[in-house]
């Protein structure tokens, strides 16, 4: 574009501007000057109470965001050498991230690390929880053994995913330096955690706890974004109904069945079985009538919804003493003749977070994602998958090898976007199912900033958290994109 | 006639999309079921999805026309205005929002200029930057315009989207070169190749624009909850809230509202729906 010349330039300045300028002033009021502010804020006592001026502070926000606090009397000598994990902790990352991580990821070696570590982490779960053994649920009632439990299951899906590849080997790549940096980072973690916890405490431990909260509600993503490629390549090609002549009767006698079953249920005093069967007869007529399109837009509903209207509808479908799902599952346990009751789910410490995860997992399985993903499908030459046919490859051996990497980058992409959802999400969740409680088992980050802002009216404080979260953020999309190109280049 | 389902293949795909739509589909078949239930049979519980007895007056009482039947007196909410302020303010920001990101992508995508690039990247590193970062500050500057409780104060701040722009220029991208410069040479200006030409080659993306931007207005509800404590300017997620904590144990008026909610959202997906999957397709597979 340099060669061209540059009066021509100069001469669409007016006219861009004009083009520019009501978009360009909204975007300087509302989005470059709050950017400037919002950073301002951090760095100030800044409060909306009336009659009290915002005063400079210095890192002092961020320091009682992220820093400790001494116990009894300070152990400079642990904080020192936690503080130095930490910085081999970051330097590891960000060694990781300009190093060729790819060849150091690729190994079996790493692979084999990751799963013996998730199973140590899963084993270390399941006993931790024998030891107060109370019944079936007992493993559910400690917080932190569900985090490691998921943590480990999470490390040995991925352990297996990386040993799995058929292009691995068993050796050590260039990479491994970051690698031995991280693991040796972890390893100080784990041995000074105990010093370390006796003789500091994090300034806010709520913040921490907020922080896990959200971590945890991320982890339905993997199980979502995986739904939703399945559902994507179930949606693929249309269903083989045949020309307009042939679908119509098979459509007219679905609507038929569905009414039939519907007017022999009430008559016969079977209300629920005569409208679930009718509306399976007629979900199946909508199928003749619109193919393909009729599943797609029922999948999708849940996210398009998706908003305060349906979280009220969770909301009573959890209620624990009328709602449906423990209707349900007292009936069913009823009918095993197991004496089980329940749980009451948002109520309760242990179940509120996974009743959440779940409800996402309603959310998301159809969303974007599956759109996303049906249109890369449809992207996928279909010379490939023909030619992979002719040299008879199985039905698996061309989705691992001909689909799954032309899909690639939407993979890539959808897990940027939700891990950058995921860390910011949490809110509307928060504020109308729970209140963030049961004792702030499921305060999202982002309900304790909205806290932060409107109970406590401390507006530095909550500007601060929000930087420290995309601080998180950007570290996530960096990492994300570092390892994402990597998978590209597969 | 030959059948269809004349392969195993098929007919588990057939059963394995039903089963998995229904399953999917059971918690709104239940809340229409449950918003017309009367509260005793709510609160006697069961897995009853038809009401034993249909009781469409909930919905007439959510509109405040008639008492309710457990208590025998009049709600004290204003449910259509909620209806009509959300219907307004998306109706309001998606409009403004069209028009200026159309401005500004024709700018970007069709306009030669220098520091256009720059700018542009701009707008881009300002995307990531999340949301909740900039409603701190946004609340701020409200408060110092004076913009609570007004309905001004939720439709300017929302009218600006660098996420509109980066759509429609990424879509105006698409269209041929050769189509502004045959306009030039026919003595257009530029603002008549604006209105005439890209407008038109442009109207599938400012479709699906408008479709994304009204859902996404019409179920805020972080803005407008921290904007607003007057109860005439909520929009229905607010109002929702407020229902819901004025009334929540009587789940049948609450689903009944949820259900209001919902339609209007379902009635347009089914409508649109060719727009919008096409609109988030694009602006997602080219972020």
């Amino acid at each position: 574009m340099s060669e061209r010349p540059a009066r021509r330039w100069d001469a669409n300045w007016p006219a861009a501007a004009v083009f520019l300028a009501p978009n360009f002033i909204g975007f300087l009021c509302f989005t470059l000057f709050p950017v400037l502010l919002s950073f301002a804020m951090a760095f100030h006592y800044w409060t909306l109470r009336p009659h009290e001026k915002a005063s400079f502070v210095g890192l002092r926000n961020f320091t009682d965001v992220l820093g400790v606090r001494a116990l009894d009397e300070p152990h400079y000598g642990v904080l020192a050498l936690y503080m130095l994990c930490v910085a081999a902790l970051i330097a590891g990352l960000i060694g990781a991230l300009l190093s060729n991580v790819h060849q150091w990821r690729g190994t079996r070696t790493g692979g084999a690390l990751i799963c013996l570590t998730g199973a140590a982490m899963v084993f270390g779960a399941l006993g931790g929880s024998a030891e107060h053994h109370t019944g079936v649920f007992a493993f559910w009632f400690n917080q932190g053994t569900q985090g490691i439990f998921f943590g480990g299951i999470l490390a040995l899906i991925c352990g297996v995913a990386i040993v799995g590849r058929e292009d691995a080997e068993w050796d050590f790549g260039i990479g491994l330096g970051p690698g031995l940096l991280i693991a040796l980072a972890v390893f100080g973690f784990w041995s000074l955690g105990g010093p370390m916890w006796a003789a500091y405490e994090p300034r806010d431990a709520r913040f921490w706890y907020y922080f896990y909260n959200t971590l945890f509600l991320m982890m339905g993503l993997p199980l979502a974004v995986t739904g939703a490629l399945g559902l994507a390549l179930l949606l693929n090609h249309d269903l083989p109904l045949g020309p307009w002549r042939h679908r119509a009767p098979g459509a007219l006698v679905c609507a038929g069945l569905a009414l039939l079953c519907i007017v022999l249920g009430f008559g016969l005093g079977w209300e629920n079985i005569g409208l679930f069967a009718g509306l399976i007869w007629l979900f199946a007529a909508l199928g003749f009538l619109f193919n393909i399109v009729t599943f797609r837009t029922i999948f999708y509903l849940p996210q398009f919804t998706s908003g305060v209207a349906v979280y009220i509808l969770w909301k009573s479908l959890y209620r624990p003493e009328t709602g449906p799902v423990n209707m349900g599952l007292e009936a069913g346990f009823n009918a095993i003749g197991l004496a089980l009751v329940p749980p009451s789910w948002l109520a309760e410490i242990a179940w509120a977070k996974p009743a959440i995860l779940v409800m996402g997992m309603w959310i998301f399985i159809g969303g974007q994602n599956m759109l996303l993903y049906l249109a890369a499908l449809s992207n996928v030459p279909q010379e490939l998958l023909d030619a992979s046919l002719v040299d008879g490859a199985s039905r698996w051996q061309r989705f691992r090898h001909v689909t799954w990497p032309q899909l690639a980058p939407t993979t890539f992409f959808i897990t940027v976007v939700s891990v950058i959802g995921g860390l910011q999400g949490g809110f509307e969740q928060a504020r109308v199912m729970t209140q963030g409680g049961p004792a702030g088992s499921t305060t999202a980050l982002s309900y304790y900033i909205y806290n932060k802002m409107f109970q406590d009216l401390d507006m530095g404080y909550a500007a601060a958290i929000s930087w420290v979260l995309f601080a998180f953020i950007f570290v996530a999309t960096a990492l994300n994109w570092r390892f994402g190109r990597d998978q590209e280049v597969d | 006639m030959k059948l269809p389902f004349d392969n195993t293949s098929t007919r588990i795909r057939f059963v394995a999309l039903g089963l998995l739509g229904f399953m999917l589909a059971m918690p709104f078949i239940w809340m229409v079921g449950a918003s017309f239930k009367s509260r005793a049979e709510i609160e006697a519980g069961g897995i009853h999805i038809v009401p034993e007895e249909a009781h469409a007056e909930n919905y007439p009482v959510l509109f405040g026309q008639q008492p309710e039947p457990v208590t025998g007196e009049k709600l004290e909410l204003k449910f259509g205005r909620w209806f009509f302020n959300s219907i307004f303010i998306a109706f309001a920001n998606t409009l403004i929002q069209v028009l200026t990101s159309a401005l500004a992508a024709f700018a970007f995508a069709r306009l030669e200029w220098r520091g256009r690039d720059s700018v542009f990247l701009l707008y881009l590193a300002t995307m990531m930057i999340p949301g909740l970062t900039l409603m701190i500050p946004n609340f701020q500057v409200m408060v110092w315009l004076g913009f609570l409780n007004t309905y001004h104060g939720l439709i300017i701040p929302a009218s600006f989207s660098a996420f509109g722009t980066f759509l429609l220029r990424q879509f105006m991208l698409g269209i041929p070169k050769a189509m502004d410069e045959a306009a030039y040479i026919d003595g257009a200006s530029k603002w008549q190749t604006f209105t005439d030409v890209i407008l038109p080659l442009a109207r599938p993306g400012l479709i699906a624009l408008a479709l994304i931007t009204f859902i996404f207005q019409y179920q805020q509800f972080f803005w407008p909850l921290i904007m607003l404590n007057d109860q005439q300017f909520f929009p229905l997620p607010v109002g929702l809230l407020e229902l819901d904590s004025t009334y929540g144990q009587q789940t049948e008026l609450i689903m009944a509202a949820a259900t209001i909610t919902v339609t209007p959202l379902v009635v347009l997906f089914v409508i649109f729906q060719k727009f919008l999957v096409r609109g988030i397709q694009l602006g997602g597979v080219k972020g």
